[in-house]
């Protein structure tokens, strides 16, 4: 198995007052509550961690969102190039630039190969649909944003591969005349790509391509399904089974030295679920598209969003839940064994750590564990039993908690 | 008076859904409503009033009320086009065509365009120009705005809504007296405006510089309370309609044929009648 480590660069330092006050902490909050000074600390800091996770050996994931509290990348293919740059050996996942925001996939793709090729055939790709306060940043239609993300990937994937363009596409969502990159990728055909997703069908539809499909937070059923659902999807279209590195998890993740700091730490990640996504119900439940229309009345009598939240943030009920790995070395190697089992295999564990109020030393202490004593536990595994592996999930066992 | 709240138009290539409402006399004008952001209910008390002077026809918009989704037909482009055929379609020699709100800005763009039906023009508070500068709203985000703050400004008196009809703001109503089926309807509408709308939003940039080519005599018509879309802006796109008539409708807001129905009736009457509009 891979460990990867994924930051999304929090800022937890605007006054509490001022975050209850607000109507959301993301779109609307304004930047005045962003000092630059500290923002350029907290880049340091989190750029230093990267360097540490070069030198022993866990990969490294950059994302993006836009005018919150929640997260300071705005830009992944800025954030990428900086990491390619100052890292040798870890690969790079980019997950992701908002495909259904960006305006132009030519523009990404192009700015993906340049990253590739700086970092000599390092990165990975990512794909995120994204939604909510990120259309209202970015000005994109909520609406057919999956749609619009699949005629993205598409266009980038044709845009890195051809190599004898120009090429012109014309398509529902995009139209490019003259589409031919320099640098093309340093890896061929391309670098491989990733997705974010629980849709169910949009988890079939990676299998049939082979993307690698992540999971965020689901837990163990959620993640099983989901991956029930691309593994089902290749069988049905005739293609091979799926390795495990298909397969990824992204998951609040502290590793201490003892099992009390484990959870003790951990807990201070909850600060992402608890204050980062607060957001108003324009930006959330009542945004077009935030529900299928026969799902409304569900979820705006219940004030519930399309992503149901964990409702009980203790970190042991999070660690039961399969969505935070927590604990001493032995411990978090153990949970994740076991996540591994329960979901029917998986390669790449994605551990959100220096998130919420944890610390840049908690975090680069947690990493150092990670690597030294967690990451060896993962290596080797003897292949999980053609019965945990199968996607006909068994009745009453894929269940069982 | 016959009503057929169950209709169906066939028009290429969509099977709408509409509201007829036969004029108490045969040979009364035909008015043809476009609905705003939600479409108009067949119980709203403003259509008894008008089918006292006129044959109505109330379609829904593609993908709202129980229209079809509109598939690759998702630009008011479209909607100009499918607006012309229904014209084409219906059986009156000439049609008056009454805009609310979002299908004014729809009226606005057939009118424009011109059809040789079209007899008058009534736009009531529609949404479809650009006047104010490049830092300036001219209404507010109708997706990014909070829904109670919508409802605060769309109406005259936002606690006395009338019940039965959903305007701007809706979504203050969801509560245990809102159907199901209520909630997914409006889910529905709310995901075709948005279609139709988000961006450039809720305004055409060209529609203005083409608004000279109405051809037809024309009303415009507006809540006095209307901080939605304001009186102010309403002026302004009533002078960009050559020969077109202004006029305020007090103690109403961005619905006046909602929140004032006799008002609203005795004006657009006096209109088709052929005075102009005015109290």
């Amino acid at each position: 198995m891979e460990l990867w480590n994924h930051c999304e660069n929090p800022y937890p330092f605007v006054p509490n007052e001022v975050l209850e006050q607000a109507e959301s902490v993301r779109a609307s909050l304004p930047n005045k509550y962003c000092d630059p000074k500290i923002a350029a600390q907290l880049y340091d800091e989190i750029f230093d961690e990267y360097r540490l996770c070069d030198d022993i050996g866990l990969h490294i994931v950059t994302n993006e969102h836009h005018s919150g509290i929640n997260n300071l990348w705005a830009a992944s293919p800025v954030i990428t190039g900086v990491v390619a740059n100052i890292t040798r050996k870890v690969r790079i996942l980019s997950l992701g630039t908002l495909i259904t925001v960006r305006p132009d996939p030519v523009r990404i793709a192009e700015e993906y190969a340049t990253i590739d090729v700086i970092s000599k055939g390092r990165l990975e790709i990512g794909f995120v649909k994204s939604g909510a306060t990120e259309m209202v940043s970015g000005d994109a239609n909520p609406m057919r944003i999956r749609d619009r993300e699949w005629e993205a990937i598409d266009l980038i994937e044709k845009t890195l591969t051809t190599q004898d363009g120009p090429f012109s596409w014309e398509g529902k969502f995009f139209t490019h005349p003259h589409v031919n990159i320099w640098p093309r990728p340093y890896q061929q055909p391309r670098p491989d790509f990733w997705a974010a997703t629980s849709d169910l069908p949009t988890c079939a539809e990676l299998g049939r391509r082979g993307i690698v499909n992540t999971l965020l937070f689901g837990g163990y059923d959620r993640t099983r399904q989901a991956f029930d659902a691309y593994k089902k999807a290749r069988h049905e279209a005739g293609l091979p089974a799926p390795g495990e590195d298909r397969f990824s998890y992204m998951a609040f993740a502290y590793v201490g030295d003892t099992d009390e700091e484990g959870l003790r730490i951990g807990q201070k990640i909850a600060w992402f679920l608890t204050v980062s996504i607060k957001s108003a119900p324009q930006f959330s439940k009542f945004q077009p598209g935030a529900v299928a229309p026969q799902m409304a009345p569900a979820a705006w009598r219940t004030g519930a969003s399309r992503r149901p939240r964990p409702t009980n943030l203790d970190a042991e009920v999070l660690v039961g839940q399969g969505q935070m790995f927590a604990g001493n070395p032995d411990t978090v190697a153990k949970q994740i064994k076991e996540f591994r089992k329960r979901v029917g295999g998986i390669c790449h564990i994605i551990m959100m750590t220096r998130q919420g109020l944890v610390t840049h030393a908690e975090a680069e202490a947690s990493f150092k564990r990670a690597a030294k004593y967690v990451l060896p536990q993962l290596q080797d595994l003897p292949p999980i039993d053609a019965d945990e592996t199968a996607w006909e999930a068994r009745p009453g066992k894929a269940a069982v908690q | 008076m016959q009503r057929s709240a169950a209709a169906r138009l066939r028009v290429r290539p969509f099977d709408l859904e509409m509201v007829r409402v036969g004029g108490k006399r045969r040979d009364a004008p035909t008015l043809l409503l476009l609905h705003g952001i939600n479409p108009i209910s067949p119980t709203a008390p403003f259509l008894d009033l008008l089918a006292e002077h006129a044959h109505l026809a109330a379609p829904s918009h593609p993908g709202f009320g129980n229209s079809p989704d509109m598939g690759d037909c998702d630009t008011i482009y479209d909607l100009v086009h499918l607006y012309r055929g229904v014209l084409d379609a219906l059986p009156a020699e000439k049609v008056t065509l009454v805009g609310f709100s979002f299908g004014g800005w729809i009226a606005a763009e057939v009118a424009a365009a011109g059809h040789p039906k079209l007899d008058k023009l009534i736009l009531v508070a529609p949404f479809g120009i650009k006047l104010a500068g490049r830092e300036e709203r001219d209404f507010p985000h109708l997706f990014n705005t909070n829904p109670a703050e919508l409802n605060r400004r769309a109406w005259h008196d936002p606690t006395r809504c009338p019940t039965g009809s959903y305007g701007i703001g809706w979504h203050v109503a969801i509560g245990d007296a809102m159907s199901d089926e209520d909630m997914v309807t409006l889910a529905r509408n709310w995901d075709s405006l948005c279609l139709y709308a988000w961006r450039p939003h809720m305004y055409n940039p060209q529609l203005k510089h083409w608004l000279h080519r109405i051809a037809v005599p024309a009303l415009a018509l507006w809540g006095a309370s209307d901080r939605i879309v304001t009186p102010e802006y309403g002026r302004a796109y009533a002078a960009l309609i050559p020969g077109a008539t202004f006029s305020v409708i007090e103690a109403a807001g961005h619905h006046p044929e909602l929140e004032q129905p006799r008002a609203f009736v005795e004006r657009v009457s006096r209109f088709i009648g052929g005075g102009d509009g005015r109290p």
